[in-house]
């Protein structure tokens, strides 16, 4: 860790203030988010990290998806995620997000979430332990210095992919592409 | 001159300064209360760099302009508050001006969350708003029961009637109105139990859910200094601003009385503050009504008999 460099502050201080500062939006979409009260609580403690849940998307830069997302969830999902203000991250819990999991032959679970949304990490198990959301996090740190960690651009240059792939699913999403020429004021 | 000019300057930087200090203190302890290790002293200054690179949503020109002129209400309020021995423009104006001041902040954020059009937002507004009438009649009180007792409207000459005299919370009939004010302090504060505006569970942090990027960046400023402002107002006139039993004023050097006065200043603020954190750690949150019923009923009462005493007396 590598918070109290100052020289490494003074010279990229984006880089090092969107790791040491990733603010959680509350939003549970399956079981893992179970596993979000002891990680933040007392007994792991994840705001010594600077982790932290806050309670509205505005204020957030990291999306943790917290297990399977089911066609209802999706919807929610898209928008919470173009909600929050750019640089923005998304980790997701669990396989299910990955592959579908257990659910992969359900009628009302998506298989593959990064058709919908860019996700930027993906923490594998079922149900992944505190200790394994930590190594995660730990991990986007490392992605966020090397500049990996870039699932926003993406989403932006992508979009009309994006938009596509939501549309298969929802016929009508119900507000405007976030990004195009159809839509002056982006969000 | 030159002390009007260094104080304009620094008297905001200090108070900016303490209040994040204050921000990042709130987290520390409270983690450590709750036997977490907790985020670093400075986790506020982190946050407000992440916040100012952010892409900011905003929703017009009134959004933006609302919370400039919350946080300019917010500063412009250290120009007559005097920290320690800095007070830049402390001849006018006095108590009354601060009391109208102090109505400003809140004011801002309800012009900038108008513009949102987020429910959450009107909500929070309208219970900051109550809050402020519920605690406002104390604190109206408490002010009018200190005037009486030095027949002064000045902080100023409060505070300099508190160097040659004992400070007013430990001097007869001053206790009364002191005692109500620290029974409303965290109300004034925000803090638990009367953190009903900023209720991230309830109300998805009410007046501040829509704001991000660096408008929630000057948002988190202006929480600071509002803090500062409460608790530096209890300092001035309860517990003798910068005099320390007179053994600073005493010295020969003006420059290094107005120097060490900021410092004890700072220190009796932050320790006021930290009475305030233990009481935010262990209550649970009251609901408005309960908050109004409580603060016009014990405090009111207690700052009413203080100020009939303070002027029968």
């Amino acid at each position: 860790m590598d918070r109290s460099k100052l020289i490494k502050w003074l010279k990229e201080p984006m880089k090092m203030s969107n790791k040491y500062s990733l603010h959680v939006v509350y939003f549970c979409t399956g079981c893992g988010i179970i596993e979000i009260p002891p990680s933040i609580t007392a007994r792991w403690d994840a705001e010594r990290f600077g982790v932290k849940p806050v309670a509205t998307p505005r204020q957030a830069n990291l999306f943790l998806i917290t297990g399977y997302v089911s066609l209802k969830t999706l919807k929610p999902i898209i928008r919470t995620y173009e909600q929050m203000p750019e640089p923005k991250y998304t980790v997701s819990l669990g396989s299910c997000p990955i592959d579908g999991g257990m659910y992969w032959d359900s009628y009302n679970t998506i298989n593959h979430l990064d058709k919908y949304i860019p996700v930027d990490g993906y923490i594998a198990g079922c149900m992944p332990r505190p200790e394994a959301i930590f190594a995660g996090v730990t991990h986007l740190w490392t992605m966020i210095d090397k500049g990996m960690a870039d699932g926003y651009v993406k989403y932006r240059e992508n979009y009309e992919q994006y938009r596509s792939n939501q549309e298969e699913i929802y016929a009508d999403l119900g507000w405007p592409p976030l990004f195009g020429v159809s839509n002056q004021d982006e969000q | 001159m030159v002390m009007k000019i260094v104080g304009i300057i620094f008297s905001p930087v200090i108070a900016l300064i303490a209040g994040i200090l204050m921000l990042g203190m709130t987290r520390k302890v409270m983690a450590r209360i709750q036997w977490r290790y907790g985020p670093p002293l400075l986790q506020p200054v982190i946050d407000i760099i992440k916040l100012f690179y952010q892409k900011s949503p905003s929703h017009g020109v009134t959004f933006g302009a609302g919370v400039i002129i919350s946080i300019a209400g917010a500063i412009v309020v250290f120009l007559f508050l005097p920290i320690g021995g800095l007070a830049p423009l402390s001849e006018g104006g006095g108590c009354l001006l601060i009391m109208y001041l102090m109505l400003v902040a809140p004011l801002g954020v309800a012009l900038s969350g108008g513009e949102g059009a987020n429910p959450y937002v009107s909500i929070g507004i309208s219970r900051k708003l109550i809050l402020g009438f519920a605690y406002e009649v104390t604190l109206i009180l408490t002010f009018l029961a200190v005037m009486t007792q030095y027949g002064t409207i000045s902080i100023v000459k409060v505070v300099e009637m508190q160097q040659t005299g004992r400070w007013s919370l430990f001097s007869w009939p001053l206790v009364i109105p002191g005692i109500a004010y620290l029974l409303i302090l965290p109300a004034i504060l925000g803090m638990r139990p009367f953190d009903v505006v900023s209720a991230p569970q309830e109300i998805s942090s009410g007046p501040n859910a829509e704001y991000g990027g660096k408008y929630l960046g000057l948002m988190t400023l202006e929480s600071g200094l509002s803090e500062f402002i409460g608790i530096a107002l209890f300092v001035n006139l309860f517990l003798g601003g910068p005099n320390l039993w007179g053994a600073i004023s005493s010295l020969q050097n003006s420059g290094l009385v107005v120097f060490l006065g900021v410092i004890v200043f700072l220190v009796k603020v932050f320790l006021v503050y930290f009475i305030n954190i233990l009481v935010q750690a262990v209550l649970p949150r009251v609901r408005v009504e309960q908050a109004v019923k409580y603060l016009w009923t014990w405090p009111a009462f207690i700052a009413l008999v203080g100020l009939i005493i303070v002027w029968a007396g």
